[in-house]
């Protein structure tokens, strides 16, 4: 399954009005870029997605304000940060996953490959196609092995031969050793870390570029959770990863980049989540330059 | 945020008290250059004896912080100014052992030369080559303790004279003629002013670390005139 990218993302576009967005998104990727090059990592690598001012609500609570950052391609790029931050509720907005939350309201810019992903035209489930997602929690289908890689293909009507297709993914899922032999059995009676490579086998199934994971290790012990960080760092080769992690050790250890999210309290008590800093992972875990960030990373946290 | 509470508490009262036991090795190796210089220079054996056993604290200490930094590090995987400071304090521990390594080997110098013939000239630029180290430590050390960048800049400027009496020492050797007992004083007095030389280095080491603990950012501070690698010298 080869990877369609940029246009192919909407229903029926209008080329020109797309050419004149990207060129103005070009225009003020390029003035952000020369705002802020310092802290605009790995600029080098192609941009995935271009997010500017994002603003989240639900309802009228204000999850998370005014979110600037940039995700580029082939990198992990991890969200870290205090329960209640926000870096869940971003993540989501990188899928649409909070279309499914009616109360749900997205402000701002979230371009997918210069494309806007919140525009009219765009299809929700071919976005979910291109950017996967794997839960904290694994959540393999109650079905067979072979049956929960396959399954997404097929809705998406893809024409090709399922087992070589099968064979293809739980191999780059680093699961295809441990269940060759029983493809037929349920994924549900895998141990907890096959069950989330088998999640992570079912996201990559649809060929996307993006793979969105929302503490894909918490529920896992530190063995389940080695396997599953070297698996990152052999799918980066491959797909843009983006990650939300509660622990920091993690998104030292397997991130290029990291995002250290924070929540303010305005005076009628509202939190709201925000982005305090932006920058190499090697960089926001030894010499951070927000006090914010070091106070968090050192455990000094109020 | 006003209130921040450390959560991580535990571990900031072990950095403590690892922090605490590497600048105690600073306090000793100061003290140890005032009483090797003293020892070599008046030619005080039991002196010299006393700067080899206070080396054996100072070698003690160096395993005690070696193991400790170990479990500290597997126990609490620090990051931030935490993992910088961790850093700093495995050099830190490193170079205070290695000052006491130097002034054990000035101490050694005094019972060797013991009932040679003595070149006073030199023995006065052994004293005042202690006498320019020791506030070089004591500075950087203040530098360290109260985070003052300022102070550990001081350091190469604070250095360059002993560099300088170090290299004088070999035209001292020429002019010490051939008298053989008198030569072989002056060569082992030679290696004294060597040690005294490395242990200037040592020092502005030791500020680069501060500056590094403090700044996040890796300077070797640049000396005027002089290189003060190891590699520039005759021994």
């Amino acid at each position: 399954m080869n990877h369609e990218q940029g246009d192919g993302l909407t229903t029926d576009i209008d080329t020109t009005s797309l050419e004149s967005a990207t060129e103005t998104a070009l225009a003020e990727e390029a003035i952000r870029v020369a705002k802020a090059a310092e802290t605009v990592p790995r600029a080098d690598q192609p941009l995935i997605f271009d997010v500017g001012k994002l603003t989240v609500y639900y309802g009228t609570f204000r999850a998370v304000k005014d979110v600037d950052m940039d995700i580029r391609q082939n990198q992990i790029t991890a969200l870290i940060g205090p329960s209640g931050c926000g870096k869940s509720t971003v993540l989501r907005c990188f899928n649409r996953m909070n279309d499914l939350i009616e109360t749900a309201r997205v402000e701002g810019k979230v371009e997918y490959h210069g494309v806007d992903l919140y525009g009219e035209r765009v299809d929700p489930v071919e976005v979910r196609r291109r950017i996967g997602m794997v839960f904290q929690k694994p959540n393999p289908f109650p079905k067979s092995i072979y049956e929960n890689i396959v399954y997404g293909p097929k809705i998406a009507g893809w024409k090709g031969n399922y087992d070589d297709l099968v064979e293809e993914t739980l191999t780059k899922a680093a699961l295809w050793d441990e269940v060759k032999d029983k493809l037929k059995e349920s994924g549900m009676a895998l141990s907890g870390g096959q069950q989330q490579r088998l999640c992570i086998a079912r996201a990559i199934a649809t060929s996307p570029d993006v793979v969105l994971m929302d503490e894909p290790c918490s529920s896992l012990d530190p063995i389940a959770t080695l396997k599953i960080e070297e698996l990152m760092l052999e799918l980066k080769k491959d797909y843009t990863i983006v990650i939300v992690t509660h622990n920091m050790q993690q998104a030292a250890r397997i991130s290029d980049q990291t995002a250290f999210f924070s929540v303010r309290v305005d005076e009628q008590g509202q939190r709201t989540g925000y982005l305090v800093e932006y920058s190499q992972t090697d960089e926001i875990f030894t010499s951070p330059g927000q006090k914010l960030t070091e106070d968090y990373i050192t455990g000094r946290f109020g | 945020m006003t209130d921040v509470t450390d959560t991580n508490l535990h571990f900031h009262q072990e950095l403590e008290s690892l922090e605490h036991d590497v600048l105690s090795m600073v306090d000793r190796a100061e003290q140890m250059v005032e009483m090797a210089v003293e020892a070599v220079c008046i030619g005080d054996v039991a002196l010299a004896a006393q700067v080899i056993k206070l080396d054996d604290d100072i070698d003690r200490i160096h395993l005690d912080v070696h193991g400790h930094w170990t479990k500290l590090m597997a126990r609490f995987q620090p990051l931030g100014s935490d993992l910088r400071k961790m850093t700093v304090l495995l050099q830190l521990n490193q170079t205070f052992e290695r000052m006491g390594d130097q002034c054990v080997n000035i101490a050694k110098v005094t019972r060797l030369n013991e009932g040679l013939p003595r070149v006073e000239r030199m023995v006065e630029q052994i004293r005042e080559m202690g006498d320019l180290v020791r506030p070089m430590i004591r500075t950087a050390s203040e530098a360290y303790v109260r985070h003052d960048l300022e102070e550990a800049r001081l350091l190469p400027d604070m250095d360059s004279p002993v560099d300088r009496l170090n290299a004088n020492m070999y035209k001292e050797i020429v002019a010490v003629g051939s008298n053989p007992q008198m030569l072989e004083w002056a060569s082992k007095i030679l290696m004294v002013a060597r040690a005294l030389e490395r242990i200037g280095d040592q020092a502005v080491d030791f500020a680069e670390q501060t500056a590094y603990l403090i700044t996040g950012a890796r300077t070797e501070f640049i000396k005027p005139g002089l290189n003060r690698s190891a590699d520039d010298s005759p021994i």
